[in-house]
């Protein structure tokens, strides 16, 4: 008896640090965020303070700017599924015995594990239209290798390189100002250059480990039991490979829909600061803008709340979708 | 009387199938390398090309020919000089040194009151921690910022690690590690008189060095990267971790492309020579953290 | 592991201990360090330069990184404020004192001798609310006509001599609007700036507000008067440029900045300005440049576009005393020489703005005309505010509509209804958040129900 009371107290003990830690910066600030995104909050006291109920909720679905700013945060999710099948096939790829495989795998991680600023602001000027290696490596091609012949026989006139992060354009004809999709917005812009380098960094990161892992973990008397079938690749594939992987990549799906949700800020912050007419704000950024320049507490909250919700939502989805599919 | 059947056309008949499939698999290791060549040189390029810009004079920058036809090593020195770049470093390393140490060992005590003492209410609370792993960052940093600045943290170290030294992620990652760990070795060292503090200290610790070391990876990377939280807080120059200080030499110093890729390779190295030294327990505990989630 | 983490604690303290002495120190040397918000250009530093000559006992220091109304506020408010901000227009001022970060300096005046009627009044709603004082104007300006005699001598027209209608100011610039052989602009008579509206329709007798500010008055027949003579200009004199037309033309963008260039290319006879276009147009690449300075054309009423700056000093500075020292240097002659001198507008205080020193500046024997500058500061109007609705929030539903004036998407009568409108919608939202502001407003409109 006296034991379990000294344990509890010790235990107690041990936990107080990182509880009060807890507690004041990760479950209270949750619980506060929530009740404070139904006020006026602008934290520099020039307007009183009110409790406003769902006017904030309100006002943001009825403000155009954040259905855009959705559709920008979910247009740079559309490269997932090229990520995600493209750290499968690496993998499967360095999933042999070849001379090596360290090296690459070292190879391919580096950009996901060296992520951040420093990354960023190298790929702005590598994105630079006028002086940027992208762009004089596709007009030597195009223009110097003459391949602007070509296009100007099928097409009708040449092609030039790319804005990149200048232009409004994009791959899917989106809008700025309305949320409308529609030919003259036709291009590749920052939405897409943002897109492209979000490949280059997660696709062999650790989605790529993760695959590994799993590969590695598929019994080898499966495979032999098909080729003994005589099941070609593509089926050895579709009836072994994937149905094993399935677990890892009902996890990797996940993470990445939580992920991609929250993110666009750093990329929007240093390399376009949102532009060019909005187009890489996404929701986070957004939240940033109302919470930290305009200091709109009350407001970004609600949108910050907002984004919870739809992230919980999506991930019962995929847990109803996919759970199912692993219990197989 | 049993005879012994002849298994021996079995057994040729399954080499035989064995060899045609290594067969058809030695044709692809050729086209294997090739790819694996190419994407190689896809992930190399651009980190090739910061480093060779870095030696470049600003106006050479702009040459499609990668290399420079002069070396500029005296760019990295230009970087210290236009910018306060070796304090930038070190708040850096300070603060995230800070937060290391603040978290894993919190993490490391929190996590063994709930792997290691039975106590009433344990997996509720712990499970309240679980949940907290999916709320996106901005929900709690816009309420922590207003608590910041009520108490007069702004811009300063305080600010800085404070918030940051806390980490339910840490405190999971630990505690399915020291999971692992048979309880019969706690009961034999209390048996022995030891208090929980010895313990912790002496039995269960030194075993859970592998994830203790994988978390202090991580935590320092993460943090010495961290971008948001720094960025609202930070006011004064003398304070500015190192993505802070980029952001500004970028943006601030006209367009001296060199310097700044020179300031992105010293910024990047770091990373890479510890991603060298400490794979394993990287690629570890990636997935430690997804298998075990 | 313990030797590990005691090992790592002794190094991060003695890491804090060194992260502690390198921390800079409000006391550097026997110099108080101040700071001072504000944005960065070399005339900032100069002035800066200047106050700590005269005043070895500070070190004032610029910090161009933290510019901005509410990041200034929210900073003060967490004790990390600067000792002296700027303050750009009455609704920032509003906001700043409503805050309680801007401090009241009116008994500091009254005992230091300084005196409000010793500076010009166009200024007084960027540092005076309600009565009471809280800063210093960095300088004062109103908005005249500069015009470019190379092209007044090329289209053989001569120079204005001020005080003029807008029907004599039309003759003229129509002379002065000319095409080419292909049928594109080769000049405007006239450039605008983006700040005309407001002068125009205050000319005809129009406001923006009524005089109790409870109300949008943009939607009276004089106002519209105003409006739609600016949409004239555009499209039924055409003397001025619509704003395709401008972009055609431009080469760099940014309010006012993109005026003063397209002025400085020779792309417009007369442009609206401030003295301030010197800051930029004293660059060599202009030297070609011969400038004359004119009246703005007047309606019935004579009334010019007038602004101005002020520094502000933090109520919650440690060192707001101290900071005080330098809204004294901002009432005194060194400060004032040298924003004459540097052209930067014209100095706060009236009286250094006379004499020969300021009518000829030795440095530029060019600009002879230091004294209209002087002459229309006197019927210069700051913009008008009311205290029930935000002037930002005004400022972005003018712009606005404005917008659609000059593309012609809207006639005068339109805009003006339009705006009105939607003013008068934000004053009310203003209102019921604010309930007494709300009783407030409701006294003062009792007599209209």
């Amino acid at each position: 008896m006296k034991r379990k009371w000294a344990d509890f107290i010790a235990a107690m003990l041990f936990l107080l640090p990182n509880i009060s830690g807890f507690l004041v910066f990760t479950a209270g600030p949750v619980i506060f965020s929530l009740v404070v995104s139904f006020s006026n909050w602008n934290l520099q006291h020039t307007i009183p303070f009110r409790w406003v109920g769902l006017k904030n909720y309100l006002e943001l679905w009825h403000t155009e700017d954040f259905w855009l700013y959705t559709i920008n945060t979910v247009y740079l999710m559309l490269a997932l599924p090229a990520c995600i099948i493209g750290s499968l096939i690496l993998a499967m790829l360095l999933n042999q015995r070849i001379r090596g495989t360290v090296v690459y795998r070292t190879l391919y991680y580096l950009p996901s594990f060296t992520s951040g600023v420093a990354l960023l602001i190298l790929w702005k000027a590598l994105y630079n239209p006028e002086f940027g290696p992208i762009n004089a490596l596709l007009n030597w091609v195009l223009n110097d290798a003459h391949l602007n012949g070509l296009f100007q026989a099928v097409l009708g006139h040449p092609l030039k390189p790319p804005e990149w992060l200048l232009s409004t354009h994009n791959l899917l004809g989106v809008g700025t100002e309305h949320v409308q999709v529609a030919g003259k917005n036709w291009g590749v812009g920052a939405r897409d250059a943002i897109m492209l380098m979000g490949i280059w960094m997660g696709i062999g990161g650790g989605n790529m480990l993760l695959y590994l892992a799993g590969l590695s973990n598929i019994p080898q008397d499966l495979y032999d039991a098909a080729s003994v079938d005589g099941a070609g690749k593509w089926a050895v594939f579709r009836h072994v490979t994937w149905p094993s992987l399935a677990p890892t990549t009902f996890f990797i799906v996940v993470m990445s829909f939580i992920g991609g949700l929250q993110g666009g800020f750093e990329q929007a912050r240093v390399m376009t600061n949102g532009g060019p007419a909005a187009t890489t704000t996404t929701l986070s950024f957004y939240i940033y803008n109302k919470a930290f320049q305009e200091f709109q507490i009350g407001y970004a909250s609600s949108v910050s709340w907002v984004l919870f919700i739809v992230i919980f939502a999506v991930t019962i989805v995929n847990w109803r979708l996919g759970g199912k599919q692993v219990a197989e | 009387m049993a005879e012994t059947i002849d298994r021996t056309e079995d057994r040729e008949w399954i080499e035989g199938r064995k060899k045609e499939a290594r067969e058809r698999a030695a044709w692809g290791t050729t086209g294997r390398h090739f790819v694996l060549i190419v994407v190689g040189l896809t992930m190399l390029m651009p980190f090739t090309w910061m480093v060779l810009s870095s030696f470049k004079s600003l106006a050479e920058v702009e040459n499609i020919n990668p290399l420079p036809s002069t070396w500029h090593p005296e760019n990295y020195i230009k970087v210290f000089e236009q910018i306060p770049f070796a304090k930038y470093y070190f708040n850096s390393v300070f603060v995230a040194g800070w937060v290391t140490f603040l978290q894993t060992l919190t993490s490391a005590m929190a996590a063994y009151a709930f792997a290691r003492v039975q106590w009433r209410g344990r997996d509720t609370v712990f499970k309240l921690y679980l949940a907290t792993l999916m709320i996106p960052g901005v929900v709690t940093m816009i309420p922590n910022y207003a608590l910041v600045v009520k108490l007069h943290f702004l811009d300063s170290y305080a600010g800085l690690v404070v918030p940051a030294a806390f980490s339910a992620f840490g405190t999971f990652l630990l505690r399915q590690f020291m999971l692992t760990i048979p309880l019969a070795l706690d009961e034999a060292a209390r048996i022995d008189g030891a208090s929980h503090w010895q313990v912790f200290w002496n039995v269960v610790m030194p075993l859970a060095r592998p994830g203790v070391i994988t978390l202090v990876i991580f935590t320092f990377m993460g943090n010495y990267g961290s971008f948001f939280w720094p960025l609202v807080i930070i006011k004064s120059e003398y304070l500015r971790t190192l993505p802070i200080g980029m952001l500004f030499f970028d943006s601030s110093y006209g367009k001296q492309t060199n310097l700044i890729m020179a300031a992105s390779v010293m910024n990047i190295i770091p990373l890479v020579i510890l991603f060298v030294c400490t794979q394993r327990f990287i690629v570890k505990g990636i997935v430690l953290g997804a298998v075990k989630g | 592991m313990k030797t590990v983490y005691a090992g790592a604690l002794v190094v991060l303290l003695a890491l804090s201990a060194l992260a502690h002495q390198l921390t800079p120190r409000r006391e550097v040397g026997d110099r108080l360090l101040l700071t001072w918000t504000s944005d960065d250009n070399p005339a900032r530093r100069e002035q800066i330069a200047l106050f700590n000559r005269e005043h070895p006992q500070y070190e004032l220091c610029l910090d161009p990184n933290n510019v901005g109304m509410e990041k200034v506020i929210v900073q003060s408010l967490a004790g990390v404020g600067p000792d002296l901000f700027d303050c750009y227009s009455y609704a920032q001022l509003t906001a700043y004192v409503k805050a309680g970060v801007a401090w009241d300096v009116t008994d500091l005046y009254r005992r230091k001798g300084m005196k409000i009627e010793d500076i010009w009044p166009v200024v007084y709603p960027n540092f005076i609310y309600e009565g009471k004082v809280y800063g210093h104007p960095t300088n004062a300006a109103t908005d005249a006509i500069w015009f470019n005699r190379k092209l007044f001598d090329k289209y053989g027209v001569p120079y204005p001599a001020g005080d003029w209608t807008w029907e004599q100011f039309i003759e003229v610039a129509k002379r002065l609007t000319v095409k080419d052989s292909q049928g594109r602009y080769e000049c405007f008579g006239f450039l605008g700036n983006r700040s005309e509206w407001f002068p125009m329709i205050r000319q005809f007798g129009g406001r923006l507000f009524t005089e109790d500010g409870t109300r949008c008055a943009l939607n009276s027949p004089e106002a519209i008067q105003g409006i739609q003579l600016l949409q004239d200009l555009i499209y039924k004199y055409q003397v001025m440029p619509n704003p395709n037309q401008e972009s055609a033309m431009a080469a760099a963008g940014g309010w006012g900045t993109g005026t003063i260039t397209l002025f400085g290319g020779g792309k417009g006879a007369m442009a609206h300005g401030g003295r301030w276009w010197l800051c930029l147009l004293r660059d060599p690449a202009y030297k070609d440049l011969e400038l004359g300075v004119t009246e703005f054309p007047h309606g019935p009423r004579k009334v010019f576009w007038g602004y101005g700056r002020a520094t502000l000093v933090n109520a919650l500075s440690p060192y707001r005393r101290q900071a005080f020292d330098f809204i004294r240097f901002e009432h005194e002659r060194p400060y004032n020489e040298l924003i004459n001198n540097q052209a930067d507008a014209l100095a706060p205080v009236i009286k250094f703005c006379s004499g020969q020193a300021f009518l000829l500046n030795p440095e530029y024997p060019k600009e002879d005309f230091n004294q209209a500058w002087y002459d229309v500061m006197e019927y210069g109007e700051p913009m008008e505010s009311s205290p029930f609705v935000d002037g930002q929030v005004v400022q972005r539903i003018i712009d606005i509509q404005m917008d659609l004036v000059r593309t012609n998407a809207k006639s005068a009568a339109e805009a003006c209804r339009d705006a009105a409108k939607k003013i008068g919608q934000e004053i009310q939202k203003c209102l019921e958040q604010d309930p007494k502001l709300k009783a407030r407003w409701e006294r003062l409109t009792a007599g209209d129900r």
